[in-house]
């Protein structure tokens, strides 16, 4: 069995057809024609009531507070009251030698992490699918559920544990090369391998919880799609990479797009808990986040942070438009802006 | 057969697909195929990674101190201490935050699934001039954010709502990224059985409450066990709303407990806790509940799961 | 269609009631906003609250409802001090301070934000008050000098200082019983500390000295831990604009010539050599390899646990609380000694500005400053000083002596630092151990120390904050691993130079010069 192939025909294909002329075929509620709304109820106004107006409360009423990174912001003054101040709060981090290389980091690490945390989601899901026997398979989802609630602080002793040993010197992982008469590394004091091991970190902090969603994904597919592999007598394998995994499409595209819009952001939480202040890890490891957090610590400035936090998102805007328009052109069907 | 736009589901009638199914599976069992022994080794090794650092942390937080800064962490529990836990444990604190954390656990994530499955449907039944307006206006939050300063003038001030439990749980109610997976489910949801719906003259909220709803069982017991998660770990809006030390939720009490002990490093005022176990004794308190509720959610999403097995 | 509802399983619980009470809970919550009272009940009278720093004490509720009773005997309103963890206290405090937020005293300093908070008008400035003659108390147990060392640039007093001694030094901690062991004859001096280090190192398998990153523990201001000169002649502070940016080195005669032609740390010999004995000390493990990425917690649970020979202390008192009991418990017999190193001792007279670490500021946006006056004044009385501080004498402490507490319950750790810290009215923990008290007490004395020429220069960073945000962020990148020993002096130096160069270091360093010699000239 080939996977399903897309379908392009005019959605309103099914206008007319109601249930009982096309129970052998499924269309998607996103191609149902608008007929039904218009002069029929405002059911889908209440649903949508509770959140749109949490929304315009708590995310568009704040945004308003985004003025302030064009202020020289002073304390007294507040929000609305301190001096216009142009662009200047933007200049601290652009004029900076580094903006380059953290700029860099930042898309380089988040590309990283997103590939290697929905790769293993899916390999992960795929896999637990495998898994028989009710109790086996819960166990198993349970176990690598967990990583997500261990905090970073906790990653980061454990790292230490692993790689540093005590006051620094010794480590697990160097006990292990030492075994094989390899010689020690001083790890927090290499910037090289500290991409891979953040990924590492976060594959098996995410892992676990990517693949919760694609495990859902692959419970609403209806048995009857793997029919015809059963019947032609399919491996498992078979069935899984050409009938369940393009079927994860969908999904995936769309985490994919949400995680576009936000490759502007570092990940502040894991990078700064693991590699703090060691500056001699910057050089691949300093994203944007971790960069302005240390530069203005000592005088906590809303005008720049806020200053750049719209950077971030600007340039994040940008790269989901692109990333809409591409997915438009050639993935219509897994768009959702 | 014919295939569909968004490609997830294709069916046959269901009556047909019954039988089979379950012959293949129970012919298979015997003799087990490649891919699958390589996915319980898979499973199982990188279940092994997630477990070891997790038995570590039980382990370390039932150590003695001085064993665990020698060496940083601890494969068993020798010699073995509970201080970790009688320090959290000390007055009534900690038992009584896990008051405030199950409220705002329980109500939030009641709050949250209920207004995002509500957009996430609109969003997904397509239509051009309300459906496409709405996503944008949902992911919007997602890429640019107001601050600090705002939300919390907004909070304190406007609404009033400080050391009320709903100034940490409404801020976080609408998560964009769940309404989009959301959305990718329901559009998931045949179109037939919701226009014989429509047929027999199903306003739209019928069909949102009696269809899509039961029919999504599975993405929303993730949505909610996401939500609960969030809500659960959630500190730093506590943080900044409730001050009122009786009505700490539990993550901003062991927040508070560890920074003060780490500090008491740095200020030399009196202390005389375990600070490397405290930390691991933390994430265990933290994990359990949760862990122990994680099956409620579980058994929406792992019912059925094998390929090709049935349903009925 | 029923049959493909059923199949899904329409039975289970997700309904439409579920779901409902979902959004009625929404409603709920709207009306509970609705009526929530702006900040909890309070019953009868005025009640104030403050911005502390830290974790709830243990059995605060018991000890506030004490303060409370007598607060309200005394001056007719109650306080509500609200707690804030330490890692958010900076910016949790600013946050308070720009919502306009009501409450009367805060925490802050020139490490935290006071220099943005007094530059907005947040502060009220307290001369007034102090000079009116009304809080005698207040007046009475904080030195003059106190308040003249913390006078800001614009000729005022902001703040309250909360500190237990003239002058915080940098010095070691180190286990008494290994000193015993190795170095019999007693560590008196730089040499005899370096020797007992090597000694451990080799005898005992244990790192010398354990602390994390800190320019002050290379470069000392005017001791530090690693830094030889500074026990020698304690008599230099370097000039900064903030601690964690780039220090500079101002010239010796800069009192008599006016001029103060500070240069960056680098160019002072003293400091470069200090740099290469890290180095070494690094690389022989005499300190611990982790100082970039260690928190102080760890570390300090490492000394704690018997895993290091020396680790860092400042005189305030807090050497023997804070280590004694839980490195007893993990190395039975093990004993603490406070080393300063001075090649004079007692009589070294090292350098001091002064400048308090900690300053109780007045919010200028509150209700009523009078109060927060009051409120300082009646911390400064001893009864009710102790009352706060150690709890209710009988359940929570124990005098011992005149001036030290034994704790025999479970309160502790209220931040007087933050309120209440007064020289005169300090009890010592009971077990302090000797060699701490004699210093400790020493550091109580303002005349054990000699006035900086540059006791309060405070520099301004108005000119050149976005040079300064960016050299803060290269002195973290290069200038902390060369604290920390990590890398090759000469290697990691031209790291350095070369980023602050392009940061814009020579117009910080013009503008620092400009400061410091307009701040001589009005002297």
């Amino acid at each position: 069995m080939e996977p399903p192939e897309h379908d392009t025909t005019s959605p309103l294909r099914l206008r007319t057809g109601g249930g009982e002329t096309d129970t052998a075929r499924q269309t998607p509620a996103k191609a149902k024609a608008p007929r039904s709304w218009r002069g029929r109820d405002y059911g889908l106004v209440i649903l949508a009531a509770p959140a749109v107006i949490l929304l315009v409360i708590f995310s568009y009423g704040p945004m308003a507070g985004l003025v302030v990174a064009f202020q020289d912001f002073n304390v007294a003054d507040g929000v609305f009251g301190s001096p216009w101040a142009g662009f200047k709060n933007f200049e601290f981090f652009f004029t900076s030698g580094n903006a380059g290389r953290i700029m860099w980091n930042t898309l380089f690490l988040n590309v990283l992490f997103l590939a290697a945390t929905l790769g293993a989601g899916v390999v992960l899901a795929l896999m637990l699918n495998e898994i028989r026997g009710r109790v086996t398979k819960r166990f198993f989802q349970s176990v690598i559920f967990v990583p997500y609630f261990v905090s970073p602080i906790v990653v980061s002793i454990f790292l230490q544990a692993f790689l540093a040993g005590p006051g620094g010197r010794g480590g697990l992982v160097n006990d292990f090369l030492g075994m094989f008469a390899l010689p020690e590394l001083s790890w927090y004091t290499e910037p090289g391998p500290w991409p891979w091991i953040l990924t590492v970190v976060k594959v098996w902090q995410l892992g676990g919880y990517m693949s919760v969603i694609f495990l859902a994904a692959i419970t609403s597919i209806p048995e009857e799609v793997y029919e015809a592999g059963v019947i032609d007598g399919a491996s498992r394998a078979q069935m899984a990479f050409r009938i369940t995994v393009p079927l994860l499409k969908p999904t995936a595209a769309i985490l994919l797009v949400l995680g576009v819009g936000r490759i502007f952001y570092g990940d502040f939480g894991t990078i700064y808990a693991i590699v703090g202040d060691n500056g001699t890890l910057f050089a691949t490891t300093d994203v944007i986040d971790t960069y302005v957090f240390r530069a203005l610590r000592t005088f906590g400035d809303f005008g720049t942070t806020a200053a750049i936090g719209l950077f971030q998102s600007v340039v994040g805007f940008v790269l989901v438009v692109i990333a809409t328009l591409v997915q438009r052109r050639y993935a219509r069907e897994t768009s959702i802006l | 057969m014919t295939a569909t736009e968004t490609a997830p589901i294709r069916t046959t009638p269901p009556s047909a697909a019954a039988a089979r199914p379950h012959d293949a599976r129970r012919r298979r069992r015997h003799r087990p195929e490649p891919f699958t022994i390589a996915s319980y080794l898979g499973v199982g090794a990188f279940g092994l990674v997630c477990l070891i650092p997790f038995w570590m942390v039980i382990a370390g937080s039932l150590t003695a101190e001085s064993v665990l800064s020698q060496r940083g962490y601890s494969f068993w529990p020798d010699p073995f201490s509970v201080d970790a836990y009688a320090t959290i444990f000390a007055g009534s604190r900690v038992w009584l935050s896990y008051g405030a954390t199950i409220f705002i656990t329980v109500v939030g994530t009641a709050i949250a699934v209920a207004s995002t499955s509500g957009i996430a449907w609109v969003i997904a039944r397509g239509l051009p001039w309300l459906s496409k307006p709405l996503a944008v206006f949902t992911y919007i939050p997602m890429l640019f954010t107001g601050g600090l300063v705002p939300m919390y003038i907004l909070i304190t001030q406007v609404l009033q709502l400080r050391n009320s439990w709903f100034a940490v749980i409404l801020p976080l109610v609408i998560a964009p990224f769940l309404v989009f997976v959301q959305v990718s489910f329901f559009r998931g949801t045949p179109q037939e059985i919701l226009d014989a719906a429509r047929i027999d003259g199903a306003g739209e909220l019928r069909v949102f409450f009696q269809i899509v709803l039961p029919l999504s069982k599975p993405v929303i017991a993730v949505i909610a066990l996401f939500y609960a998660v969030t809500f659960w770990n959630e500190w730093f809006h506590a943080l900044l709303f409730i001050s009122e030390p009786a009505k700490y939720p539990l993550q901003l009490v062991l927040q508070n407990l560890i920074t003060s002990v780490a500090n008491a490093a740095d200020l030399g005022t009196t202390t005389a806790a375990p600070v490397y176990a405290i930390r691991l004794a933390m994430t265990v308190i933290t994990i359990g509940p949760i862990l122990l509720a994680y099956p409620f959610a579980q058994r929406y999403f792992v019912k059925g799961l094998t390929l090709g097995a049935s349903k009925g | 269609m029923a049959q493909l509802i059923d199949a899904a399983g329409l039975s289970l619980p997700i309904s439409r009631r579920g779901f409902l009470a979902g959004t009625g809970g929404l409603l709920a919550a709207a009306t509970l906003a609705a009526c929530a009272p702006g900040s909890g009940g309070q019953s009868a009278g005025t009640s104030y609250g403050l911005l502390l720093p830290g974790d709830v004490p243990a059995q605060w509720d018991r000890v506030r409802a004490a303060v409370n009773a007598k607060l309200k005997a005394d001056l007719g309103f109650e306080f509500k001090p609200e707690f804030i963890n330490w890692t958010n206290y900076g910016s949790q405090s600013l946050l308070k301070f720009t919502a306009q937020e009501n409450f009367q005293t805060a925490l802050s300093a020139r490490w935290l934000n006071i220099a943005q908070l007094i530059e907005s008008g947040a502060l009220q400035p307290l001369d007034d008050a102090l000079a009116s003659g009304k809080y005698t108390n207040l007046t009475a147990t904080v030195d003059q000098s106190a308040f003249d060392a913390n006078r800001w640039p614009d000729g005022s007093v902001y703040g309250v200082p909360a500190v237990n001694s003239a002058a915080r030094i940098h010095h070691l901690i180190a286990r008494g019983d290994l000193a015993d062991k190795h170095a019999p004859g007693g560590i008196e001096t730089f040499d005899q500390l370096e020797k007992f280090w090597y000694d451990v190192v080799q005898k005992e398998g244990l790192p010398g000295y354990v602390n994390r990153n800190s320019p002050f523990d290379v470069l000392g201001a005017p001791t530090g831990a690693l830094y030889a000169q500074g026990w020698e002649t304690p008599d230099l502070l370097p000039l900064y604009f903030s601690s964690d940016s780039l220090l500079f080195v101002p010239a010796k005669d800069a009192a008599t010539t006016g001029s103060a032609d500070a240069v960056p740390f680098w160019e002072h010999e003293p400091y470069l050599e200090s740099l290469h004995r890290v180095r070494k000390y690094y690389e022989d493990g005499i300190i611990n390899a982790d100082r970039l990425n260690a928190d102080p917690a760890t570390l300090k649970a490492l000394f704690d646990g018997g895993g290091a020979a020396t680790c860092w202390g400042i005189s305030d008192g807090g050497d023997t609380s804070s280590h004694l009991d839980l490195l007893e418990k993990a190395v039975p017999g093990a004993g603490l000694v406070s080393l300063l190193p001075f090649r004079d001792g007692l009589s070294a007279k090292p350098n001091q500005t002064f400048q308090a670490d900690n300053l109780v500021v007045v919010n200028a946006g509150a209700a009523n400053a009078d109060a927060a006056m009051q409120l300082l004044d009646w911390v400064s009385i001893k009864e009710n000083h102790d009352l706060l501080q150690y709890g209710e004498e009988g359940t929570d402490w124990k005098a011992v002596g005149d001036d030290a507490y034994e704790p025999i319950g479970d309160y502790a750790n209220f931040p007087g630092f933050a309120l209440s810290w007064r020289i005169p009215l300090e009890r010592t923990y009971s077990r302090m151990t000797e060699s701490e008290a004699t210093w400790f007490d020493w550091s109580k004395k303002y005349e054990n120390f000699t006035l900086d020429p540059f006791a309060s220069f405070i520099p301004d960073l108005a000119a050149i904050e976005t040079e300064h945000a960016q050299i803060t962020a290269a002195v973290t990148e290069f200038g902390n691993p060369l604290f920390a020993g990590a890398v090759p002096v000469e290697e990691g130096l031209d790291k350095l130079k070369k980023a602050v160069d392009q940061a814009g270091l020579a117009k910080v360093q013009e503008e620092l010069n400009k400061q410091a010699d307009a701040y001589l000239s009005s002297k």
